[in-house]
């Protein structure tokens, strides 16, 4: 699925990623813990093509192909998704018309015909009532007045939409209630499979009860320096991060 | 003095008919007048100089009638169409099935009743200072008289069309009365791409409790030369909701003066203009507020690509008797070239002390976080932008109660956006 050797990646003039090497394969879900500034949401990003995010060295491959050279949009078509920490709001832009051309566009470049209003609509709604967000969610501009846990819903909602292969969720689980974190749990394990692969990167193990991890990587200093299986997040959750050597409060990478 | 104004003045034969009092009062004035230039604050970013260098071809081309119909028909609209192409009416008024209630006649036939009402309309809401209001005053012996009657709701929407070709350089006028209590929908659309240059100016009176619902769609481009001026007077408690959408050309030029000359008056102006290449557009907007307890919300939004150029001015003027007004102003731009130019002012001037209101201009680029936003989830940059613009503009658009002209006016402006993607 994803095959990541040796990525240095940099923000402006700052190196954040040093050196990370990542290999998941197909129906694997792999949870990346570690002290804030580590990296982690870098990662996402970078994977995603965000502009800004510098790759210096190593590779990545997505699915036999090098992720680093497709624009985000083709990474999204092929199958990458990353659901945010902090959603944008699109005031005008229904919920509904950037999900039906988001769904459609994955779908043309898999060969697939275009789903019809009535069509869309249904799954929209399927999908919606699984977050648990009123319908009239999908009506509503993008993110439009949601509040932090409606944002990280309607993240997952698309995902549920989008059907992707790789799925990174970056802290979906920050600013959630228990009922909210359990319901967004609930939408990933749903889509758990023997093809879909997940990138779960949180601060907290209580995720990781609800959404169980095959590996457990932690990240520091832009390079994953440990890994393990979900007793290590358990660990984490003990302990901090100074059974690693690593400060778990500020690390300025 | 200039050229072409000169032309107009030498050019204007007042027949003896039942417009020539005001006609000659308007020509005396026009004679009077200055030629604007750039030190003219009125049209200190809007230059003059197509007009000037603009050449007349008598024989404008009348043979674009069908070209007209094509693009002037909105579908699902089911209105009563009122087509005028280089300013020859092509619609068969007399023939037109009108609901009970709703008058309407050219300026040639009107029956004494209509002139009546429409002496009651020409020059009350546009003021005596927009040169080229005079010059349609002088110049427009074409135009429409339309009338409804107290209480009538005419609910079927009335669309006038104005077409102009290569070469042509005529002059239209619509007045319309509405009586008290009656409501209306009415909206005007201009288009042509050539050369030509014309004026185009409607006013409208809307008396105790009528409530029109207006929209004009300024759609002329490329070499057409458009001046035009839509006026509203609103007495006791009417209720105007009006919404422009705008194109560009090499001279585009709109002036709307809304006055609230009752009380309780209330005036929603939407306003939205769209702008590719190196069109230009110059919206002055003045509501005058003489009357109190009036209230007015305006929105203007632009979205200029490329080279393009828009001028916004608007101004609220409240009167030392307007007590209780609420008013507000706002104009948002999109620029999506660092080429594109916008000039936004926005006034108010107030004189009575218990009053509430707002104004405020702002000019701004696309969101990237936006676009990446939407890129990250498969949709192309050149979507992403569309989707993007019209999701700038969607909240005015979506002010229009009718859902056909609505629709419609939704998948045009896909097409517009999609030529005004800068590369």
């Amino acid at each position: 699925m994803l095959n990541v050797k040796n990525l240095h990646a940099r923000v402006e003039d700052k190196s954040i990623l040093n050196g990370l090497n990542l290999t998941i394969k197909p129906g694997e879900v792999h949870a990346i813990m570690g002290p804030n500034g580590a990296g982690k949401s870098t990662l996402g990003y970078t994977l995603s093509g965000r502009e800004g995010y510098q790759v210096e060295q190593g590779s990545v491959d997505f699915n036999g192909e090098n992720l680093v050279d497709m624009t985000i949009e083709e990474r999204a078509r092929k199958g990458l998704f990353l659901a945010f920490q902090y959603p944008v709001e699109i005031p005008g832009v229904s919920n509904m018309e950037f999900m039906k051309e988001s769904v459609n566009a994955i779908r043309e470049q898999q060969g697939e015909s275009p789903l019809s209003a009535a069509e869309f609509l249904k799954a929209a709604k399927a999908a919606c009532k699984q977050v648990q967000l009123p319908l009239d969610f999908l009506k509503r501009g993008v993110n439009e007045g949601f509040s932090g846990g409606e944002k990280k819903r309607n993240e997952i909602m698309q995902m549920i939409l989008l059907k992707p292969k790789l799925c990174i969720l970056d802290e979906s689980d920050s600013g959630l209630d228990v009922d909210a974190l359990q319901v967004v749990a609930n939408g990933v394990n749903s889509q758990r499979d023997q093809q879909r692969s997940f990138i779960v990167i949180t601060h907290y193990q209580r995720l990781l009860d609800y959404i169980e991890p095959d590996f457990v990587h932690i990240l520091a200093h832009g390079e994953i320096v440990k890994s393990g299986d979900a007793e290590l997040a358990k660990k984490v959750e003990k302990e901090g991060y100074a059974f690693l050597g690593l400060d778990d409060k500020e690390v300025n990478a | 003095m200039n050229p072409w104004l000169n032309q107009v003045i030498d050019g204007a034969q007042i027949s003896n008919d039942w417009l020539s009092p005001i006609r000659e009062q308007s020509l005396q004035t026009l004679k009077n007048s200055q030629w604007p230039n750039r030190r003219s604050e009125r049209w200190k970013y809007t230059s003059l100089t197509a007009l000037e260098n603009f050449n007349t071809n008598n024989n404008a081309n009348n043979n674009s009638v069908n070209s007209a119909l094509a693009v002037g028909s909105i579908n699902g609209l089911n209105a009563i169409e009122l087509i005028f192409v280089n300013g020859k009416c092509q619609t068969n008024i007399k023939q037109l099935t009108l609901p009970n209630g709703l008058n309407i006649s050219d300026f040639r036939d009107a029956p004494i009743a209509q002139q009546d009402k429409a002496k009651a309309v020409f020059n009350h809401s546009k003021p005596a200072h927009h040169l080229f209001g005079l010059v349609n005053d002088v110049m427009a012996n074409e135009g429409l008289l339309i009338s409804i009657d107290e209480n009538c709701d005419i609910q079927t929407p009335i669309h006038i069309i104005h077409h102009n070709s290569e070469g042509d350089d005529s002059h239209l006028r619509v007045l319309v009365n509405i009586a008290a209590g009656a409501k209306a929908t009415i909206i005007e659309q201009g288009h042509g791409e050539s050369s030509s240059a014309n004026t185009y100016f409607s006013e409208y009176v809307l008396d105790k409790n009528a409530e029109l619902e207006h929209t004009y769609l300024a759609m002329h481009t490329h070499l057409a030369i458009h001046i035009s001026g839509c006026h509203f007077n609103l007495y006791d408690h009417a209720k105007l909701k009006s919404t422009v959408i705008a194109y560009g050309s090499q001279l585009s030029r709109l002036d709307i003066d809304v006055n609230h000359c009752g009380e309780h008056a209330d005036a929603k102006l939407n306003a939205v203009y769209l702008l590719a290449e190196s069109e230009h557009f110059d919206l002055h907007t003045t509501i005058e507020h003489a009357m109190p307890n009036g209230t007015t919300e305006e929105n203007v939004r632009g979205v200029v690509g490329d080279k393009a150029k828009a001028v916004f001015n608007g101004r609220i003027h409240i009167h030392r008797n307007a007590q209780k007004t609420l008013a507000q102003l706002n104009n948002r731009n999109l620029l999506l070239s660092r080429r594109g130019q916008v000039n936004t002012k926005p006034e108010l001037e107030i004189y009575a002390d218990d009053v509430q209101c707002a104004h405020g201009a702002t000019v701004a680029e696309m969101n990237e976080e936006d676009l990446y936003y939407l890129n990250s989830r498969g949709i192309s940059l050149s979507k992403a932008k569309v989707m993007l613009n019209l999701g700038f503009i969607q909240e005015l658009v979506n002010g229009i109660s009718n859902q056909a002209l609505k629709d419609w006016l939704e998948q045009l402006l896909r097409t517009r956006f999609l030529t005004m993607e800068v590369k």
